[in-house]
């Protein structure tokens, strides 16, 4: 990373007075981490005018003065694109921010005025510097691949290829079993077949709802696509033999060919993603995003369990101090959001908190043992929906207004959210079907509607804006 | 029959929020929603008797609780008791002596100050009498703040009845729908926003700026005590000053929550109004000896008598912050409650003023 040594005194200085968060927005594709961004971004922006920020102390008491967005401190990441989200959403029609292809970074400084007795010296307002990455959720599944050797990773996922995704795997899956382990590798043939391999997993994310997908360059492959490094892929178990028979092959057969790749996109391509943007946190947000999964199935929602308790072991946990603010930055709090709460009905809130919690138990109980303060919350980083109430059939029922991805209006309630995942039957006889809405049409210039962003800032920032 | 509802689709015609002017069915609509897997669900007919949340037929154990605690306090305080008789039976004596020697020595003045000091102690018996009266009349109203209590507990609540009942609250606390707090509360509240997050804003709106004028209220009446208390030579007026005092600033707290305290919190007060006398009168007579014991010059004589009156100030300013945490109709969030400390100086701020004041008048008619 090409920095200054003034700008990283700064930063250090900055760090070790606590005044500089990295905030981790943390979600697989598709679960909002751009609409949180730039709602975020806006918000803030406008709090203390018409931002409705009640949820959050340092807001509500009138401290917050505002925030403006810097020049990020690593100049050869581009910048998160807010305002082509911004229009994007005051557009006609209105559509959701596009999705992220590439790694972009924020800079904000959120000006504030201190409560605290230091101030009488140390001068009533503040400066709280709030850094924020975005990226493509795909990628923050190669994070797992970095603790596996070649031969793990297939033992893994063939673990995995079962049911719906063995099929959406077929036809890579009749390629492989033509290659030989020990035979010369040919350069076309794996080209090929990882080209089959990729479109499998895109039909597996796209038609299926499968969040766990390795490689998550695959499908993603921005500049890297046609390389060498991005032409491998796992070998079925049942067709490999021994372990130790497969080490002693030649370094130019199939299995080393291949295993030399994995290591290879390893090193290049995971390693420095992860060492430059996913180490150094201090603050964490998780987003996940239920509602999809259980429209896709029990299958899908035990793939994103698995997914989200996988991913959340590359992070560091642990309470701060100010050694480790400089050197071994660490996570030191929470939040769990459940996104798009906007598309059920405000007294399913709860239920989708518990279902949330539920899904994520295994990493919770990690974190309790860590003695990480873990809030979680049910969000709606941008609210599409307006909750209503409608008399039919002389009765009252909460319902929804707002407009489908398609375009109509409609007035419904969307179902009620199980608390915890419904047994095997109950998919069987019924399943959830939880309508995408496109956002509300927003007037330009004000801030976005949203619920509870304001929690969800008051709880990852709000003891650092006293 | 518990798995969770599938959506519906309703015609846009038949949305009724802005409708909402008659009040909502929510018994009718609790009923459709029957709770999946954790608690079995129960069904009830339609006609069967029920009511409003609001309305609730309360608990009755309550009421036999507190009667049973009433009717039998597990300790006689024996101590407090003998105190405030002793120092009634020398305060009075005092008093007698005090008026008899300014009736045979012709001293009309200081006769005049024990008339004013006579007046004072009326006052206060007339509170105290009142107070008593008052007892059994508020006796009913006792169940009031539990009953909140244990509804803002209950975290099965929702947004909208949290909402009515501080909509209630507002009507006792006597806020018209138009006044600024409510209406910033209103605007601040949204649909999703849960029982505590509705709790936690009518707590920061509404009743943030009735906290703060309590405080004031209670920083003012607790100095005037201690230079009254300060000022004043006489047991017996001391132990009044108090009571009035007191009792007059646990009315004014409650007039500016609009709640009427519960049977069960005034005894509790009125107990420690009570003490505060003790201390009052105790304190007073204890300065009297002591002073006459070591000859005290006029310096140290005054000392010590602020030093008595700081410390009755203070113990108003105590049972004012208690009167407040029993007044509060939300209790407060963690470490919102005003503390003895931060009271403790803002008293002795304006004490010192008073007494930079003094003396900045003393030493202008030296001049």
């Amino acid at each position: 990373m090409p920095l200054s040594l003034p700008g990283y005194a700064g930063d250090w200085l900055e760090r070790s007075l606590d005044r500089q968060v990295r905030l981790a927005v943390t979600g697989l594709s598709r679960a909002g981490k751009t609409a949180f961004l730039t709602s975020l971004v806006n918000q803030l922006r406008h709090a203390g005018l018409d931002a409705r920020l009640d949820m959050m102390n340092c807001a509500r008491e009138g401290r917050l003065l505002g925030a403006q967005r810097q020049t990020q401190p690593d100049l050869s990441v581009p910048r998160f694109p807010y305002d082509q989200a911004l229009a994007a959403l005051e557009g006609t029609p209105p559509a959701w921010p596009p999705a992220t292809r590439g790694i972009s970074e924020l800079r904000l400084l959120i000006r504030y005025k201190s409560r605290t007795n230091s101030r009488h010296f140390l001068g009533e307002q503040r400066t709280l510097t709030l850094d924020l990455i975005d990226y493509p959720g795909e990628w923050l599944l190669d994070l797992p691949m970095l603790r596996q050797s070649y031969h793990q990773w297939c033992e893994a996922l063939s673990a995995q290829l079962t049911g719906r995704r063995r099929r959406f795997a077929e036809g890579f899956l009749n390629q492989v079993s033509a290659l030989d382990p020990a035979g010369t590798a040919d350069e076309q043939q794996l080209a090929d077949i990882s080209a089959e391999y990729a479109r499998s997993l895109n039909t597996a994310r796209n038609e299926g709802g499968y969040t766990w997908v390795q490689p998550g360059r695959f499908l993603l492959p921005g500049e890297l696509d046609g390389a060498p490094v991005l032409q491998f892929f796992p070998w079925p178990l049942e067709q490999l033999g021994d372990p130790a028979a497969l080490a002693e092959l030649p370094a130019d057969s199939n299995y080393q060919t291949l295993a030399r790749r994995f290591e290879h996109y390893k090193r290049t391509v995971i390693g420095p993603f992860y060492r430059q943007h996913f180490r150094r946190f201090d603050r964490q947000i998780v987003l996940v995003d239920v509602l999809s999964a259980l429209n896709a199935g029990p299958d899908v929602f035990d793939d994103l369990r698995h997914a989200i308790a996988t991913l959340m072991q590359s992070f560091d946990y642990g309470s701060r101090s100010l050694l480790s603010r400089l050197f071994n930055p660490r996570i030191d709090r929470l939040a769990i959001a459940a996104t798009k709460a906007d598309h059920v009905t405000p007294e399913q809130h709860d239920n989708l908190l518990s279902l949330v919690q539920a899904l994520m138990a295994e990493p919770l109980r990690d974190l309790r043992y860590a003695d990480i303060p873990v809030k979680s919350l049910s969000l709606a980083a941008i609210r599409a929906t307006q909750a209503r109430t409608v008399e039919h059939e002389g009765k009252r029922h909460p319902a929804l207004k707002g407009t489908t991805q398609s375009g109509e209006e409609v007035l419904m309630f969307p179902g009620e959210v199980p608390p915890r995942l419904p047994d095997a039957d109950f998919w069987q006889r019924q399943g959830f079907d939880f309508t995408a809405f496109r956002p509300a049409p927003q007037t330009s210039g004000e801030a976005l509607p949203h619920i509870r962003m304001d929690s969800a800032l008051d709880w990852l920032l709000g003891d650092k804006l006293r | 029959m518990n798995d969770p509802r599938p959506g519906r689709r309703f015609d846009v015609q038949d949305d009724a929020t802005a409708k909402k002017t008659t009040a909502p069915e929510a018994p009718a609509f609790e009923q459709h929603f029957v709770p999946v897997d954790p608690a079995p669900g129960a069904r009830y007919q339609l006609d069967s008797v029920h009511h409003p949340l609001e309305e609730e037929a309360p608990p009755e154990q309550i009421d036999s609780a507190l009667d049973h605690a009433l009717a039998k306090p597990k300790k006689r305080r024996w101590g407090l008791l003998s105190v405030l008789a002793g120092t009634l039976i020398m305060g009075g004596v005092q008093a007698v002596e005090t008026f008899q020697n300014a009736w045979f020595g012709g001293d009309w003045v200081s006769g005049a100050w024990s008339v004013l000091g006579l007046g004072v102690v009326t006052l206060a018996g007339t509170s105290l009498t009142k107070e008593l009266f008052r007892l059994k009349r508020l006796r009913r109203h006792a169940r009031l703040r539990e009953d909140i209590d244990t509804r803002i507990m209950d975290t099965q609540m929702d947004g909208d009845r949290m909402k009515a009942l501080c909509d209630r609250l507002r009507q006792q606390m006597g806020l018209g729908n138009r006044d600024p707090h409510w209406q910033d509360f209103l605007q601040a509240h949204q649909a999703h926003h849960n029982a505590r997050e509705t709790r936690d804003l009518f707590g920061h709106y509404v009743l943030a700026p009735r906290d703060a004028s309590a405080r004031r209220l209670i920083t003012r009446m607790s100095s005037e005590t201690a230079l009254l208390v300060a000022i004043s030579p006489v047991t017996l007026i001391d132990m009044g000053l108090m009571a009035w005092r007191n009792l007059r600033m646990i009315d004014r707290l409650a007039a500016l929550y609009g709640l009427e305290l519960g049977y069960a919190s005034r005894l509790r007060l009125f107990r420690a109004v009570l003490a505060n006398m003790a201390f009052a009168g105790a304190s007073e007579l204890a300065t009297e000896v002591s002073m006459d014991l070591l000859s005290m010059n006029l310096a140290s004589r005054l000392s010590s008598r602020a030093g008595q009156g700081m410390a009755s100030g203070l113990l108003t300013a105590r049972l004012g912050i208690r009167t407040l945490k029993m007044l509060r109709p939300l209790p407060f969030e963690d470490d919102r409650a005003p503390k003895l400390s931060d009271l403790r100086r803002q008293l002795w701020q304006q004490m010192k003023r008073v007494d930079d004041g003094k003396a900045g008048k003393g030493r202008a008619d030296n001049v």
